[in-house]
């Protein structure tokens, strides 16, 4: 039986109910997760009859549910109902599905750890002393909890797959327009995407089929050209000496399964992987200082009262409404646009962007691989309240979850084991509208299974 | 002179799309505050703008009109600046890659024609609307996100009697398009000129800006004003501040408002939401059969083709409906001047009389062409025919319908306009004998009381004739 079955099973009836969401909460209260659970929705009942019917889901803080505040884990939003919802949203509400929670993450999608989070901290449900991830963590840290059995996140350099593999779940960036960002407050708009979080395969392919397709309320979004689905051929890293050794030797392993499973494999060498995480800062950072330039207090959000004049009341709404990772994306991007700089940093940027994209569509048309494997982050995950790894090693640490953001390619990060106790992930990268191509070959290298739950939970009275 | 004079103009419009220029409000003027607002406009997180086919399609259509290189792909840029009204904090205009560019203008100076270089067409949103109450500030977002269009000429007016002729003119080209409802005094056409003089052969001087000009007549006025200001400063030795200054109708004079030192560094950037827009062919076709005659062909052409006085063809040429039917009413036959003067008389007296445009009244090319043809056959009075033109305006009837109901129709039937005369002549014994005495004064007065008697049917060329044999004759 299908996962997504199970749980309608589990779900029938109001006692059932009532029992899932009382061991949730329950669960939820350690791992602070959830930002807003409300188990009956927030608003009216899902629209129709449908293939999600019934299906609890959670929503990543930053994707607008009418009803349900749209914080973006920060201050600036923190009572700020959306007034709609997202187009993804839509779609599985009118397929039958039902969102019941937000989840939480690090303020406006700006971080690694789900610790720049505005009211809580989530916890990583292997190790709570360990960070979930981000900055999508909540949502991530629920679903491989198996709270609910999937969410939508934001994923815009990393943001669901990085959590998705510290927490030991499936996280899955769809090719850049695949899925509308209508609803999705934008980070960066050009690399923005709403993905899904889940335990299994058929979930996983099942929500984002749901989601997909083209919407006219966001113009980026395309139609996808078939590819074929099958994957003979991942091209494979070679030097993994950035890797912590878990990951790496996890990498091999997971290299060598691979073969055994008569896959082939080839070497290749990721395009500008070394300029990844400078390109990725300017662009995104640029884009963040205008899209969040919109929070100012004037018709929603967070205002600071009894300014002397309107001017005023902007900028301390946005001192006091921004947390410190914020502003120092705000800053850097304000300062890369200034029209005397932009040829310095913003040119260069879209350069080394357009190269990297070209380096990739080559590795697919010349070296003639379906898909590419490599690490999801080059680490498990690490210790909560910690200076280490410092700000800007995190942020170097975003690099291979950086190059199919910057390139808008279809990624996915999948659990590959554990060692220390803690979840191990990789990442399998596709060509643009590949999306079934990955889910073809996660099939054959996880099987049906759910991912295992983390050892201290058991499951939620019958969930898989 | 001593000083030669640059003035540049920057044209706003707002084009006459039904929605606003990345949503789907309506673009609509005069509701009540904050009603024609939506999440997109008010910068909602989670928005995202669309862009407008149909303004699209006016923008290329103004730009191929201003003979501009049109973009074979036009962007859209964010224009970053807080600011209350602006919702989004920062304006979607076109920076990078505008709609059009490198266009020119012709206007019309008196017996001269001028060309004017356009800079640039680019298409953007406006902002919403601050008012300031005592200790409160409010922001009025229907105006938000409206579609606009910015024209910038190249510094080639010379003084405020150009700049007025270009308003004028381009108001016109406007209206003709049908792009812009060119209303100044509302806001919909919205003029800032930046003004420069040097010593001739000196090129550019410093240039001031000019906001704040809400009519044709005040931007002659605001870069007069403004010229004079620059030269008394530069003949007393002063150097002239690059600034920004409003103007005030009221004072008639102008006034700092910000220097450059306040200038933004607005960050122009693509905006990542919106994919740049490319025409295809067919759009780029179907600009071309939009393309009509511009106002200042038109009327230089009813000048040369017909001999119209400049006056009248500059007035039949400013109303695209008015032009159309003196041309269709001329193309059926009717005499030009004498449709011209119909139409820059009677026509427009009634029309404005009566609160009406060419297309909401019962006027057309056949029923004025047909009222001309009865007057020139004699079968209807210039007075009674002024009746019947000003009846076809109010009522859905032909002319020759309107004067046979109204028994308008004049007799050409000799027998009974002898009998008016006989009756006439009998009654008014003194004035006959007056006249056969030597005395013609009296004749106009007999033809009137002949006249009175027909009730306007008679036709008075042939009475005159038949009255003076009567005279005469005896």
């Amino acid at each position: 039986m299908e996962p997504l079955t199970l749980w309608q099973n589990l779900l029938r009836d109001t006692e059932r109910k009532t029992t899932w969401a009382q061991a949730l909460a329950k669960r939820d209260a350690v791992i602070r997760s959830l930002l807003e659970f409300h188990p009956d929705g927030a608003c009216a009942p899902p629209h129709s009859e449908g293939a999600f019917q019934g299906i609890p889901f959670v929503v990543d803080s930053r994707i607008a549910a009418e009803g349900f505040r749209l914080t973006c884990s920060s201050r600036m939003l923190a009572d700020f109902v959306s007034p709609y919802s997202a187009t993804a949203v839509l779609r599985l509400q009118n397929a039958g599905a039902q969102v019941v929670a937000t989840g939480n993450a690090d303020a406006f999608g700006m971080g690694a750890s789900t610790e720049n989070a505005a009211t809580s901290v989530t916890r990583n449900p292997w190790n709570n002393d360990c960070v979930a991830g981000g900055a999508s963590g909540g949502a991530a840290a629920a679903v491989a909890s198996g709270l609910v059995p999937f969410a939508l996140a934001a994923d815009t350099g990393g943001a669901l797959r990085q959590p998705a593999s510290l927490c030991g779940c499936l996280g899955l960036r769809p090719t850049y327009g695949a899925v509308s960002r209508h609803g999705l407050a934008a980070h960066a708009s050009s690399m923005d995407t709403i993905g899904v979080l889940a335990r299994d395969i058929a979930t996983l392919r099942r929500v984002y089929e749901c989601i997909a397709g083209p919407d006219e309320r966001d113009p980026t979004t395309a139609s996808p050209t078939p590819l074929a689905s099958s994957a003979q051929r991942v091209g494979v890293l070679d030097d993994l000496s950035d890797l912590s050794a878990p990951v790496a030797q996890n990498y091999r392993d997971t290299v060598a399964a691979l073969r055994d499973l008569g896959i082939e494999t080839r070497p290749i060498a990721l395009p500008l992987l070394p300029h990844a995480v400078a390109t990725y800062y300017v662009i995104a950072a640029a884009e963040a200082s205008t899209s969040l330039a919109r929070y100012t207090g004037v018709s929603y959000g967070f205002r600071q009262p009894d300014t002397a004049t309107p001017e005023e009341m902007i900028r301390q709404t946005r001192s006091l409404g921004f947390n410190d990772e914020n502003k120092l994306r705000i800053l850097l991007g304000t300062h890369a646009l200034r029209a005397e700089n932009y040829p310095r940093y913003i040119a260069r940027a879209t350069q080394a962007r357009a190269a990297i994209r070209q380096g990739m569509a080559a590795l697919f048309d010349n070296v003639d691989v379906d898909l590419i494997l490599t690490p999801t982050y080059p680490t498990q995950a690490f210790p909560l309240g910690t200076d280490a790894p410092h700000s800007i090693e995190r942020k170097h640490a975003d690099r291979y979850t950086i190059l199919p953001s910057l390139a808008g390619l279809p990624a996915a990060s999948f659990p590959t084991g554990t060692a220390n106790d803690l979840p191990l992930g990789l990442q399998l990268i596709a060509p643009p509208f590949g999306e079934a191509r990955l889910f073809d070959a996660l099939g054959r290298i996880l099987g049906d299974a759910p991912c295992p739950l983390p050892p201290t939970m058991t499951a939620l009275g019958g969930q898989p | 002179m001593k000083y030669q004079s640059f003035i540049g103009l920057e044209i706003h419009i707002h084009l006459l799309t039904q929605t606003k220029a990345f949503c789907a409000c309506p673009n609509q003027y005069g509701a009540p505050p904050n009603t024609h607002v939506c999440p997109i406009c008010l910068g909602y997180p989670g928005t995202l703008p669309a862009a407008n086919a149909e303004a699209m399609r006016m923008s290329y259509l103004l730009a191929r009109a201003l003979n501009c290189e049109l973009a074979a792909t036009c962007t859209f840029d964010r224009k970053n600046y807080f600011y209350p009204d602006m919702a989004k904090s920062y304006q979607l205009t076109q920076f990078f890659a505008p709609v059009g560019r490198n266009g020119w203008f012709d206007i019309s100076l008196g017996s001269e024609t001028k060309r004017i270089r356009i800079h640039d067409v680019h298409y953007e949103e406006d902002a919403g609307k601050m008012i300031h109450a005592g200790k409160h500030s409010l922001v009025d977002y229907n105006r938000a996100g409206a579609s606009l269009l910015e024209i910038v000429t190249e510094p080639d007016l010379s003084s405020g009697e150009e700049a007025e002729a270009y308003v004028r003119e381009f108001r016109r080209l406007v209206r003709h398009l049908g792009v812009c409802d060119g209303n100044m005094e509302e806001g919909s056409l919205r003029c800032d000129a930046n003004i420069s003089i040097n010593l001739p052969g000196k090129g550019l001087g410093t240039k001031t800006e000019v906001k704040n000009i809400n009519s044709a007549r005040f931007v002659r006025r605001a870069i007069a004003y403004e010229i004079n200001r620059q030269a008394a400063a530069k003949d007393n030795g002063e150097t002239i501040v690059q600034e920004t200054r409003l103007w005030d109708a009221d004072k008639g004079i102008t006034l700092p408002m910000r220097t450059k030192e306040d200038a933004h560094d607005y960050r122009y950037f693509p905006d990542p939401d919106l994919p740049p827009f490319s025409p295809d062919d067919a759009f780029l076709a179907d600009l071309e059969t939009r393309l009509c005659e511009l106002p200042l062909q038109r009327k230089q052409r009813y000048e040369r083709d017909f001999s119209i006085p400049a006056d009248t063809a500059d007035f039949l040429a400013e109303d695209q409906q008015l032009a159309q039917l003196f041309d269709d009413c001329v193309a059926l036959g009717a005499p030009p001047k004498v449709a011209a003067n119909w139409l820059a008389g009677t026509v427009q007296a009634q029309l404005k009389r009566t609160e009406r445009r060419v297309a909401d009244s019962h006027i057309s090319p056949q029923r004025l062409a047909q009222a001309i043809a009865l007057v020139e056959k004699g079968r209807l009075s210039a007075s009674r025919a002024k009746e019947v033109v000003e009846l076809i305006i109010l009522e859905d009837r032909d002319p020759e319908e309107i004067m046979t109901a109204h028994g308008w129709e004049q007799t050409s039937n000799a027998g009974e306009i002898d009998a008016w005369i006989a009756q006439v002549l009998a009654d008014n014994e003194k004035v006959v004998s007056d006249i056969r005495g030597g005395n013609p004064k009296g004749i106009a007065f007999l033809m009137g009381q002949v006249m009175k008697r027909a009730q306007g049917r008679a036709d008075a060329r042939l009475v005159k004739e038949k009255l003076e044999q009567a005279l005469t004759g005896q």
